[in-house]
């Protein structure tokens, strides 16, 4: 089946609609991915992470699905390698970046989408952070290639040389166990007071649906950090032409396959600032997400613009952000390719960069510890007996 | 009774957790002894949730409350 329509439209269209979709969810449960890697280690808090688990496994689920119901036009997804110690690497500064930056690149989105002038400023440091990594692209590819174990090998089940179905259905069958008693003992649900508010789990579940709509329609789960590469070589295009032509990263055109829907022409793209089919992909997703929180906070009265913080946060957000923009060229590719869309498939480099990802989190809470300047609020005397209380 | 006003809207999360459990604790003995209520205002929607959980569980009496201009008052104070 093909359709009439120009392919660019076409992804663009409904990438739009999913990003509106994701960014709303995203907004009502505050669906903060870097808050709840973080809180596993600064508060010991494991509440939001469960409804992450569900994501990641409801995701598992569906894709396995449309494959096995030939929906997927390419499987693995493009943009996904061979695992290499970039991951973990890329990963660990990931994880940093984003607990400092107070959000990952759909956090930052989002939480810009409802008036957060840190995340704009978080914003600004990914596109930096995602041109510094021009800078090192020849380096950093050569290390990549020394340090790829299974070449050519993306999924565990690649690697074992057996039908993903095995692989996937080992690891939902016991998960689901999991999941269900946490369910049976209500370990998913949130104390709030903020209206409308969307208990994480059902977004977890509506962002799973959301994320394998994408990869029947567009063909690829949600991604968005490519852009971010655009807009840089964007602007030192335009702004340093000379420097801008000696970097090699901005001629690479790695995604390069054939969607079921979109016809006989292979959708072609990469990180130069060319309008390619990622940036026909991407640019309305993040779009999307932005203005489908923006919604959101403006139906429920929440939208306005706060930016009177402390300066140290500024500096904080726009570290991270440019930490983060950096560590998602490094990883290659950011936590939401990784996390959602990798590791459903049980992508060997995808489950390294988890391991770095944690790490970082792990790290980068004590740093903001030291950074933020409150103090550690009392976290000991206070969360850790409330952890008794509850108990 | 003091009302001590205190304005974490827009920070950086966790920030404004951390403020509040600062103050909280910084004030532990007036707060205990009724001679002082905290009211943080916020805009957080994940800080509804954990500032009001982590106060109770510390012993206090919380009240939410949302203001139409799109932002939060939580009031920390001696349970009666």
């Amino acid at each position: 089946m093909t359709l009439s329509m120009h392919p660019y439209v076409f992804l663009g269209s409904v990438s739009l609609l999913l990003g509106l979709a994701a960014g709303f969810v995203m907004h009502r449960s505050d669906f903060c991915i870097a808050g709840m890697f973080r809180d596993i280690f600064l508060f010991r808090r494991f509440t939001m992470i469960r409804s992450f688990v569900l994501l990641v496994v409801a995701t598992m689920a569906l894709f396995e699905a449309a494959r096995l119901f030939g929906l997927l036009s390419v499987y693995p997804f493009p943009l996904l390698y061979a695992p290499t110690a970039a991951n973990v690497i890329g990963g660990f500064l990931f994880g940093i970046g984003m607990v400092l930056a107070g959000g990952c690149v759909v956090g930052t989105l989002y939480k810009m989408g409802s008036g957060s002038a840190l995340s704009m400023t978080a914003f600004i440091g990914l596109i930096i952070g995602s041109g510094l990594y021009a800078e090192v692209h020849p380096a950093w590819a050569a290390f990549i290639k020394q340090t790829t174990f299974f070449p050519g090998k993306v999924t565990i089940a690649q690697i074992l040389g057996v039908n993903p179905f095995i692989t996937v259905l080992a690891v939902v069958s016991p998960a689901a166990a999991l999941l269900f008693s946490w369910y049976r003992r209500d370990a998913f649900t949130r104390p709030s007071f903020a209206s409308g508010y969307l208990q994480p789990f059902r977004a977890a579940l509506a962002l799973a649906l959301i994320g394998a709509a994408s990869s029947v329609l567009v063909g690829m789960p949600l991604g968005v950090t490519s852009s971010f590469t655009k807009a840089a070589g964007w602007a030192e295009s335009a702004l340093m032409k000379a420097h801008y032509a000696g970097l090699t990263v901005y001629s690479a055109v790695p995604l390069n396959f054939i969607h079921r829907l979109t016809g006989p022409a292979a959708l072609t793209g990469g990180p130069g600032p060319a309008f390619d089919a990622l940036a026909a992909i991407q640019v309305p997703l993040i779009i999307g997400i932005v203005a489908g929180s923006a919604f959101s906070a403006a139906l429920l009265g929440e939208l306005r613009f706060s930016y009177r913080v402390p300066g140290r946060q500024y500096a904080l957000a726009a570290g991270g952000g440019i930490l983060m923009g950096l560590a998602s060229r490094l990883a290659p590719t950011c936590n939401v390719w990784h996390l959602l869309g990798g590791l459903p498939l049980l992508a060997a480099s995808s489950m390294l960069f988890l391991i770095g990802i944690l790490g970082g989190a792990w790290l980068g809470g004590l740093l903001l510890l030291r950074l933020l300047g409150t103090g550690s609020g009392g976290i000991d005397g206070g969360l850790c007996s409330t952890r008794k209380d509850a108990a | 009774m003091e009302t001590v006003e205190i304005d974490i809207r827009g920070q950086l999360c966790p920030a404004t957790l951390l403020v509040a459990l600062k103050e909280i604790n910084a004030r532990a003995s007036l707060l205990r002894r009724g001679a002082v209520k905290l009211c943080f205002l916020i805009d957080n929607r994940d800080a509804t949730g954990t500032i009001p959980e982590s106060a109770s569980n510390m012993g206090y009496a919380v009240n939410v409350a949302k203001q139409q201009e799109g932002w939060y008052r939580i009031e920390v104070a001696a349970r009666l």
